[in-house]
């Protein structure tokens, strides 16, 4: 059970969840306060995205909202990982608003839910990152272990 | 989800305001609360890029990393201010809160008679229908109802729209919210909590009131809470100011300054923590973020209108030891990757990694054991030279021959269990702190030994020795053992105590 101040957060976030989300975005489930699922769907007609819904999987530490919830992907029959030059096919998303020196406590579910979305919306490249395979095979890290660089400023 | 669903996790929320008549006083709500922990301001600061968050919440995230949550500016904690108006405001906001709430979600018709009513309906469904106008209502059961309520509701109904501009104004007119305090038409001194004529509150705090603000601090907020704001809105935050004012003239506890850690040594750290009171107990990295941890609360603590006392602090502190602090789920990259999402998890040095309670000693022990023993080695060599130097033969098979006996079963593997031992034997003063930090070369100390009695002194000496592999021990990378080693051949060989006195001034606890 995370630290009080991680919870009395996070409680104010679902209770807000819980009275709405902005469209393309639904909690799937939020049994306790470690790890929450929820979907994000792109909105407009980027084709790459089109009709297809994504799982995101938030993990929150006892020092959250301090430090980053870690924020992934996760595959299921129904649920792809989307393509990005920034997503790996294991889900790991190199995004600095999820690191260390990108986060601020003043982001939320929500608001890192919507960031991944309009990233998405902004994607044309159909492609993984360099060296997705190698990465995917060979990491043993949490994400928030990975020291990514993050060097695209485009998105 | 079902867990949060009841009264546990009903967390009041600035959504609670939709779908009540006074919806729009969600974004006033939400004015009112702080970015970082979503709650309402406690003690609200204003940065140097005039963002407002709780004196806690800007607190720890400047220590984690020094900039604005909101701008990401760069802002230090002595440079924060205390937004004082604002504190007030969201105190009185909060005051009536329960009660606008309560107004906004059910309007006292509950109390009207039964007949015209067919069921009691959902607050919100029928603070919406009257909202929405008469006109969807038909005449029926519009009317009796109308009859039928009380005076007092009826003008609480018309007061709804009002309200939605003027929100401060006619909730305390209905008596339905005020059965909390006891209705005794007094209020209560927010320091001593007598009761009494509200004319007199005045007098009475500037004459006779006994209480100290401190020892009431603890129970003032809920009769402040549910008595006075429900009456006197006005006169309550006029109380709350000088509340305020009584506190801070009274005693202003001083805000603790930040320590740079990597300039501290583990003796003056712990000392520092002890003088504090707190326990120097466990890794350096859990001394540091323990002596950070107390830091910001304290001084958080400082800027509260209603500062809790150290024992409540401690109390706080001790919760957080319990969880962020607590090493077996900090310890984040150790087996099993499972959650490992504590403060401590981040820490990527090797020299943080080794002083991880759950570090894996035996295979550090095996992967250095060698370097270990030659400068286990080395240090006993240094020492019998130095007292073969100054002594002659006498002191060489005294110190060495008895010292080596006592301590060179030590073997590489126990060494971290050694350390682990020390951390947890915090009260008992450890042998670096028997040696006096800065105490000078006593020239005549081996003299003295000499003549002592030939027991003793290898005691003496183990307990030299014992520091020496402490030294080497303790901070753990190769690099400061190597350092160390260096700065012990360059060291004038001074005899027995002296030396690793004199080793250690160098180091004095603060550079």
């Amino acid at each position: 059970m995370p630290v009080q101040f991680a919870a009395k957060r996070l409680g104010k976030e679902l209770n807000k969840i819980q009275n709405g989300l902005p469209p393309g975005i639904e909690l799937v489930s939020a049994d306790n306060l470690e790890e929450w699922l929820l979907d994000i769907r792109v909105l407009d007609n980027n084709p790459l995205y089109l009709n297809d819904t994504y799982r995101l999987k938030f993990r929150f530490g006892q020092s959250y909202p301090i430090e980053p919830p870690e924020v992934v992907f996760v595959k299921q029959a129904d649920r792809p990982i989307p393509i990005h030059p920034h997503i790996y096919s294991n889900g790991i998303i190199c995004l600095d608003l999820l690191g260390q020196q990108g986060w601020s406590p003043v982001q939320s579910v929500e608001s890192v839910c919507m960031s991944l979305q309009s990233m998405l919306t902004g994607n044309t490249k159909n492609e993984r990152p360099p060296g997705d395979e190698e990465f995917v095979r060979a990491n043993k890290q949490r994400p928030k272990d990975i020291e990514f660089y993050y060097h695209d400023n485009t998105v | 989800m079902d867990v949060f669903g009841d009264e546990a996790f009903n967390v009041p929320d600035s959504t609670d305001w939709l779908g009540t008549p006074l919806a729009c006083l969600m974004p006033v709500e939400q004015a009112f609360r702080c970015h970082v922990c979503k709650d309402f301001y406690d003690s609200p600061m204003l940065t140097s890029c005039n963002h407002t968050f709780c004196s806690l919440c800007i607190r720890r995230c400047l220590s984690v990393d020094s900039k604005c949550p909101l701008c990401r500016a760069t802002d230090q904690e002595s440079k924060l201010r205390g937004n004082w108006a604002l504190r007030e405001a969201v105190e009185a906001f909060k005051n009536s809160r329960k009660v606008l709430l309560e107004f906004a979600r059910a309007p006292p018709t509950t109390q009207a008679a039964p007949t015209g009513q067919a069921g009691p309906s959902s607050p919100s469904k029928r603070k919406a229908t009257e909202l929405e106008g008469p006109k969807e209502e038909d005449p029926e059961t519009k009317r009796p109802r109308r009859s039928t309520r009380s005076t007092r509701a009826r003008v609480a109904e018309l007061t709804a729209a009002i309200l939605q501009e003027e929100e401060e104004t006619t909730f305390a007119a209905d008596p339905d919210y005020v059965d909390q305090p006891p209705d005794d038409g007094l209020v209560a001194c927010p320091i001593c909590l007598t009761r009494m004529k509200e004319q007199q509150v005045d007098r009475h705090l500037d004459t006779s009131c006994p209480g100290s603000p401190q020892a009431a601090s603890k129970r003032r907020p809920i009769p402040a809470q549910t008595s006075q704001p429900s009456t006197f809105p006005s006169f309550n935050t006029r109380l709350t100011s000088q509340v305020t004012t009584a506190n801070q003239n009274q005693k202003p506890p001083e805000r603790l300054p930040a320590l740079a850690y990597s300039m501290l040594r583990d003796t003056a750290l712990r000392k520092k923590l002890s003088e504090l009171g707190l326990s120097t107990h466990g890794s350096r990295q859990l001394l540091e973020k323990r002596h950070k941890e107390w830091i910001t609360l304290w001084n958080a603590n400082c800027d509260s209108s209603r500062p809790k006392k150290r024992t409540e602090l401690l109390r706080d502190l001790d919760e957080w030891e319990r969880t962020v602090g607590h090493p077996s789920t900090a310890a984040g990259g150790g087996g099993g990757g499972q959650q490992g999402l504590g403060l401590m998890a981040r820490a990527q040095a090797t020299g943080a990694q080794i002083k991880d309670k759950e570090f894996d000693g035996k295979a550090w022990a095996t992967r250095y054991g060698g370097s270990f023993g030659d400068l286990i080695k080395q240090a006993r060599k240094g020492i019998k030279r130095q007292t073969l130097d100054g002594n002659g033969e006498k002191a060489d098979t005294k110190g060495g021959g008895g010292g080596e006996d006592g301590k060179e079963d030590i073997t590489p593997a126990e060494l971290p269990t050694l350390q682990a031992r020390e951390g947890e034997s915090s009260a008992a003063p450890t042998p670096m702190d028997i040696v006096p930090p800065s105490s000078p070369p006593r020239p005549g100390q081996v003299d003295d030994a000499d003549t002592e009695h030939d027991g003793q002194a290898p005691g003496k000496d183990a307990i030299a020795e014992d520091t020496a592999m402490r030294e080497q021990v303790i901070p753990g990378t190769p690099d400061k053992e190597r350092q160390w080693e260096t700065s012990q051949q360059q060291q004038p060989p001074i005899p027995g105590d002296a030396q690793l006195s004199g080793m250690k001034k160098p180091n004095p606890e603060t550079c």
